[in-house]
C-alpha cells in the first residue's frame, strides 16, 4: 500500500516534468503563433467592428456595430467583386478536381515513364507565379507564336487576358493548370491504396470499366476527394498574387475579385475596417462551406 | 488481351504527353526565348534553337540601371535561406514537443492550431501590417521570415513522422540517461530526415515565390524580393520580350533546378502526407 503510494507520487513528479519538457518544448512555437495568427485574427475580428481608416492612425476610435458590413453589402462594386469570386471558383474548382483526378487515373492505369510525365505535370506547381505570369502575358498576348499561328490557320482568337467576358476564366484556368499537379499527386497515393482485389472481384462479377470506377473507386478515394475538395475551395479564394500577376483585376474590373479588392480597400483607399468587414464575410464564407462538407461527409465519403 | 492492354497503355502515355507538354511548353518557351533579340521571341513559327543565339538579356538584366536586380536576388536569397533554416529548427522542435512528450493539454493545444489552418490568409494581412509596424520589423524581411515559421501544416506533417519513429527507440535513449532535448537532436531529427527535407524544399519554394508578402510589406525599392522585381521589370519594358522572358528564366531557374534533382522529396512528401482521412 505504502509503495504503492510512492509509485504514484513518484509518476505525478515524472509527469509534472513532462509537462514542464513539453510546454519548454512549444512555448517558442506558441508565441509566434500568438503574435502571428492568434492576435492578428482577433484583431480582424475587431477591426471590422470600429472605424478605422489608415491603418497607422488608431487614435479616434469608434465601435460602430455592423456598419461595415451593411456599407459592404451596399456598395455595388463590392458584391459585383464578391460575384466574382463565385465566379472564379466556379470554374476552377471543378476544373482542378477533375483534371487532378483524371491525371491520376491515367497514370494509375499504367504509362510508360511513368515518373517523368508524372514530375512534367507537376512542375508548374513548384514554380514562382509571377515569373510564370510574365510568360503567359507574352504567350496569350497580340503577335504571340501562338496567336499568329492560330490566325495562319484561318482562327480569329481573342486576347483572353484583355476580353471582358474570358479574363477571369483564362485566369481560374492559368491556376488551374499551375495548382493541378498537386491534386494528381495527392489523388496518385490514394489510388494506389485501392485494392486490385476488389477492382479484380468487379470485373469478375461484369462490372464494366466505367461502372468499376463510378462504384468501386470513387467511393474508396472519397475521403481524399473530401480533402482535396475543401483545400481547392479555399484555395480558390485566396487567389491575390495570381490575379495581381496576370491581369491587376483588370481589364475595367473583369477580374477583381474578393481577395483584390480587399487589399485595395485597405491600402490604397485605406479604408482599414471596411477591408477588415470584407475579409470577415469571406472568412465565413469559408466557414459554412467546411461546415456543410464536414456534415455532408457521412453522406459520400467512406472511411 | 494482351494487345488491346498495350495500345491502350501507348493511347494514355500519348495523352498524359499532351498533358505534360502543356505543363511544361511555358518554361521552355522562356528558356528558349531568353537566348533570343525579342524580335525573335515572337516570331511564328517558333523556334526552340535561337537563330542569332545572345546572353545580351542576361547581361542587360544585371547591368541595368532603372532596376537593381542583383540587390533583389541577393536579397531574396539571403531571406528564403534563413527562412528554411530557422524553419527547420524550429518546426522540428515544436514537433518533438507535440509527439514525444506526453504533456497535459498537448492534444488540446495541437487541436486549436489545426484548426487554425482553416482562417484564410487574407483575414491577417492588415493585423500583420499593424504587428509588424510595432515590432519595428515591417519594411524589413523579418516581416516575411517570422510569420512564415507559425507554419501549423508542416508542425502536423513532422508530428507524423515523429510519431512513426518506434517509442521503444527513443526509450532505449531515455534509459541511457537522455533528456528530451538530446533524443530530439541525437535521435528523432536524424531518422527524420526524410521528412525534413520534404520541409526545407517546400519552404523553399514557398519563400522564394512569395509575392504577396513582399509586395503588401516591403516598400523600399533596395529591399524588395525577386517576386515583385521581376513583375516591376517586365511591366517596365514592356516590348522587350527577350528580356522579361530572361527575368523570368533567372526567377524560376533555382526553383526548377531544385524540383529536377529533389523530385522525390517533392511528390513521395505529397503523397504520403497522410492523406488517408
Amino acid at each position: 500500500m505504502k509503495s504503492q503510494k510512492k509509485v504514484k507520487m513518484k509518476t505525478s513528479k515524472a509527469q509534472k516534468k513532462e509537462n514542464r519538457a513539453g510546454y519548454l518544448f512549444i512555448m517558442p512555437y506558441l508565441i509566434f503563433f500568438i503574435v502571428f495568427t492568434g492576435i492578428p485574427f482577433l484583431m480582424a475580428i475587431g477591426l471590422s467592428f470600429l472605424n478605422v481608416k489608415y491603418i497607422t492612425r488608431l487614435d479616434d476610435l469608434k465601435f460602430v456595430g455592423l456598419n461595415n458590413f451593411i456599407k459592404m453589402f451596399q456598395s455595388k462594386e463590392i458584391v459585383d467583386s464578391l460575384f466574382r469570386t463565385f465566379e472564379y471558383a466556379l470554374v476552377y474548382v471543378p476544373l482542378i478536381m477533375i483534371v487532378g483526378f483524371a491525371l491520376a487515373m491515367i497514370l494509375n492505369r499504367g504509362v510508360f515513364a511513368k515518373n517523368a510525365l508524372r514530375s512534367m505535370a507537376f512542375m508548374p506547381y513548384v514554380s514562382n507565379i509571377v515569373a510564370v505570369a510574365v510568360i503567359f502575358k507574352v504567350l496569350l498576348g497580340s503577335n504571340s507564336p501562338i496567336i499568329q499561328g492560330l490566325k495562319s490557320m484561318g482562327f480569329d482568337p481573342p486576347l483572353l487576358l484583355m476580353d471582358l467576358k474570358l479574363a477571369l476564366p483564362t485566369v481560374a484556368t492559368v491556376a488551374v493548370w499551375k495548382g493541378v499537379g498537386l491534386n494528381m499527386v495527392v489523388y496518385l497515393g490514394a489510388l494506389q491504396g485501392v485494392p486490385t482485389e476488389l477492382m479484380e472481384a468487379a470485373q469478375i462479377d461484369g462490372a464494366t470499366k466505367w461502372q468499376r470506377v463510378r462504384n468501386v473507386v470513387i467511393p474508396l478515394v472519397s475521403p481524399t476527394t473530401f480533402f482535396l475538395l475543401i483545400s481547392s475551395i479555399i484555395g480558390s479564394l485566396q487567389n491575390f498574387t495570381i490575379i495581381q500577376a496576370l491581369t491587376e483585376g483588370g481589364p475595367g474590373q473583369a477580374t477583381t475579385v474578393m481577395s483584390v479588392n480587399i487589399v485595395r480597400t485597405a491600402f490604397m483607399k485605406y479604408d482599414t475596417s471596411l477591408a477588415s468587414a470584407m475579409a470577415m464575410v469571406m472568412f465565413i464564407i469559408v466557414m459554412i462551406i467546411t461546415l456543410i462538407q464536414w456534415r455532408g461527409q457521412k453522406k459520400w465519403v467512406n472511411y | 488481351m494482351e494487345k488491346k492492354g498495350k495500345a491502350g497503355k501507348w493511347i494514355l502515355t500519348i495523352v498524359m504527353l499532351l498533358v505534360g507538354l502543356i505543363c511544361i511548353f511555358p518554361f521552355i518557351f522562356m528558356i528558349s526565348s531568353s537566348f533570343k533579340v525579342s524580335g525573335e521571341v515572337m516570331q511564328f513559327p517558333f523556334h526552340l534553337i535561337p537563330e542569332h543565339f545572345t546572353f545580351d538579356n542576361f547581361i542587360g538584366l544585371f547591368q541595368n540601371g532603372m532596376y537593381n536586380f542583383q540587390k533583389w536576388y541577393v536579397n531574396t536569397v539571403v531571406m528564403t535561406g534563413l527562412c528554411i533554416l530557422i524553419k527547420i529548427f524550429f518546426v522540428s522542435f515544436t514537433a518533438y514537443g507535440f509527439s514525444k512528450i506526453n504533456f497535459k493539454g498537448r492534444d488540446t493545444i495541437f487541436l486549436i492550431l489545426l484548426s487554425a489552418m482553416m482562417i484564410p490568409s487574407d483575414i491577417m494581412i492588415l493585423p500583420r501590417y499593424i504587428i509588424f509596424k510595432n515590432l519595428h520589423i515591417l519594411d524589413t524581411m523579418w516581416a516575411l521570415i517570422l510569420p512564415s515559421c507559425v507554419d501549423v501544416y508542416f508542425v502536423f506533417l513532422l508530428r507524423q513522422s515523429f510519431i512513426s519513429v518506434p517509442e521503444s527507440i527513443s526509450e532505449a535513449a531515455r534509459i541511457d540517461g537522455c533528456g528530451h532535448l538530446r533524443i530530439y537532436w541525437q535521435v528523432i531529427f536524424p531518422l527524420s530526415k526524410p521528412a525534413i527535407a520534404t520541409m526545407a524544399l517546400f519552404s523553399f519554394t514557398w519563400a522564394w515565390n512569395d509575392y504577396m508578402g513582399p509586395y503588401l510589406y516591403i516598400s523600399t525599392m533596395d529591399k524588395q524580393m525577386l517576386s515583385v522585381g521581376v513583375k516591376l521589370f517586365a511591366s517596365g519594358l514592356i516590348q522587350d520580350y527577350g528580356s522579361q522572358m530572361a527575368a523570368a528564366t533567372v526567377v524560376l531557374l533555382p526553383v526548377l533546378v531544385a524540383f529536377l534533382f529533389c523530385q522525390r522529396f517533392f511528390i513521395e512528401g505529397v503523397a504520403s502526407s497522410g492523406v488517408k482521412g
